[in-house]
């Protein structure tokens, strides 16, 4: 493996650099885990503003659990384990329109039933699900960013899945 | 393979080509990709890594300054402090002056409570802040100490330098004439040449470069204390002055001999009363022309 070039991310090119790689995916995983209701936004700003402060004690490749442990924290003292809300959107996402012709609008109650099957999920298949089928995340990329086997991942997306196939079953 | 592990291959993205013909195949492949297309509706708020990154940048440099912010006040309280403390070092180590104009007397006391009569035209300085380490007064001209019992300082003028435990004496500088006359207790004198000690009612003098030492036990305070001056055998040029300083007037005495000595007093109370106790017992006369005076023979 060869040795990181830095050996901090005080200088703002190797900062610019991590901020470019992990923020997205800071971002995403922090929405998916706790919500839309604590801006996800301003939690990985706040928890890059963190990693600069302390810039001369993290080496670059200790940056990405440094911000997610970070984030997370910073989340969990505001977040109290209050209910998780996770809204769909109104219409259908925009980057589906050419590629699948085929895609069709599910009606209200199937999306209703569904928001509420994913709020039934436990934390972990969550987001694990969310970040795989709607981020594109290989099962490989979400076991690194939570620090987990590729084997647990593979097995919180498939119960996700099961459980909620089994409540919108016959639902349209 | 079975049904769990193609959904889990195509979970995974991994299907190849066959396997995707398979999974097409399942009972619920429409249920599945109608879920999977629903899922996307779920999708987290667009984050853009460029805005955000600037954003941060924006907020890092603002606390940089923000950090260097509370500098300047600090600074500012800084410089006050320092001006603060340089002017107070600056004036509590300058002198303390008194000075007396002409027709002045005025009364004051040393730090050691030591009280002092200046006469006119008579300047004296002492530094405060110093007086435990140095106890020096600088005196120009005519004043009379009364030194606080114990306490010990040196007179210092441009003619000599008298040093006084607890006693009460005068010294007279002026030009060409030095004189310091002991009243109580002890004094001593010390010229560039000479040194003496002064017993109550000694007096040391130099007048035009000559010294006399002479003893007069009447006087218990110096005259001009009680707004008198009073001469002993002293050359009239100095007399009159004296008498410049005691008065707002010029006097020109060029037609009188400097070796004219003159005995007595003069008030300074009254210019004419003083005028006249000087010049009749020399026999001489007087004539005023606005504040300038000119002394003549009779």
């Amino acid at each position: 493996m060869p040795l990181p070039l830095n050996d901090n991310v005080c200088a703002e090119t190797v900062y610019s650099a991590i901020f470019r790689k992990y923020s997205k995916d800071l971002h995403d995983f922090l929405y998916y885990k706790f919500g839309e209701n604590f801006n996800p936004k301003d939690k990985v700003q706040e928890a890059f503003i963190k990693l600069w402060e302390n810039c001369s004690k993290v080496t670059p490749d200790k940056a990405k659990s440094f911000l997610f442990t970070v984030a997370n924290n910073l989340m969990l003292n505001e977040h109290a384990h209050q209910k998780v809300v996770l809204k769909y959107q109104a219409t259908k996402p925009k980057h589906y329109t050419n590629e699948n012709p085929e895609f069709i609008m599910q009606g209200n109650e199937y999306m209703d039933q569904l928001q509420k099957a994913i709020e039934s999920l436990s934390e972990a298949q969550r987001v694990a699900f969310l970040l795989n089928r709607i981020e594109g995340k290989k099962h490989k990329e979400i076991a690194e960013m939570l620090n987990i086997s590729t084997k647990a991942v593979e097995k919180r997306i498939y119960g996700a899945l099961k459980i909620l196939k089994e409540q919108v079953e016959g639902l349209n | 393979m079975t049904h769990e592990e193609l959904i889990k291959k195509w979970l995974d993205n991994e299907l190849n080509q066959t396997e995707f013909e398979a999974f097409t195949q399942l009972e619920d492949y429409e249920d599945l990709i109608k879920l999977d297309h629903s899922m996307q509706r779920f999708k987290a708020p667009q984050y853009n890594a460029e805005v955000e990154l600037k954003s941060a940048l924006q907020q890092i440099e603002s606390r940089k300054t923000k950090s260097t912010n509370w500098l300047k006040p600090m600074m500012r309280v800084a410089a006050v402090l320092v001006v603060a403390f340089g002017l107070y070092f600056y004036v509590s180590g300058l002198e303390t002056t008194y000075q007396t104009t002409i027709a002045q007397q005025i009364d004051t006391y040393l730090p050691d409570d030591s009280q002092i009569t200046l006469n006119a035209a008579s300047s004296l300085s002492f530094n405060k802040r110093s007086w435990d380490k140095n106890r020096l007064v600088n005196l120009e001209g005519e004043a009379f100490f009364k030194v606080a019992k114990g306490s010990k300082f040196n007179v210092v003028t441009s003619a000599g330098t008298v040093s006084v435990l607890g006693t009460e004496f005068n010294v007279k500088q002026r030009a060409n004439y030095f004189e310091v006359y002991c009243f109580e207790g002890s004094v001593g004198v010390e010229t560039k040449n000479e040194s003496y000690v002064l017993k109550p009612g000694e007096s040391f003098r130099v007048v035009d470069g000559n010294i006399e030492k002479l003893s007069d036990a009447s006087a218990k305070l110096p005259s001009w204390l009680s707004n008198e001056s009073s001469f002993e055998n002293v050359p009239v040029h100095l007399v009159f002055e004296e008498l410049e300083r005691q008065y707002n007037i010029t006097i020109n005495s060029s037609n009188i001999e400097k070796s004219v000595l003159f005995n007595g007093t003069f008030t300074h109370t009254n210019l004419e009363l003083a005028l006249k106790s000087i010049t009749i017992p020399l026999n001489l006369t007087y004539k005023i022309d606005n504040n300038v005076i000119t002394i003549l023979r009779e």
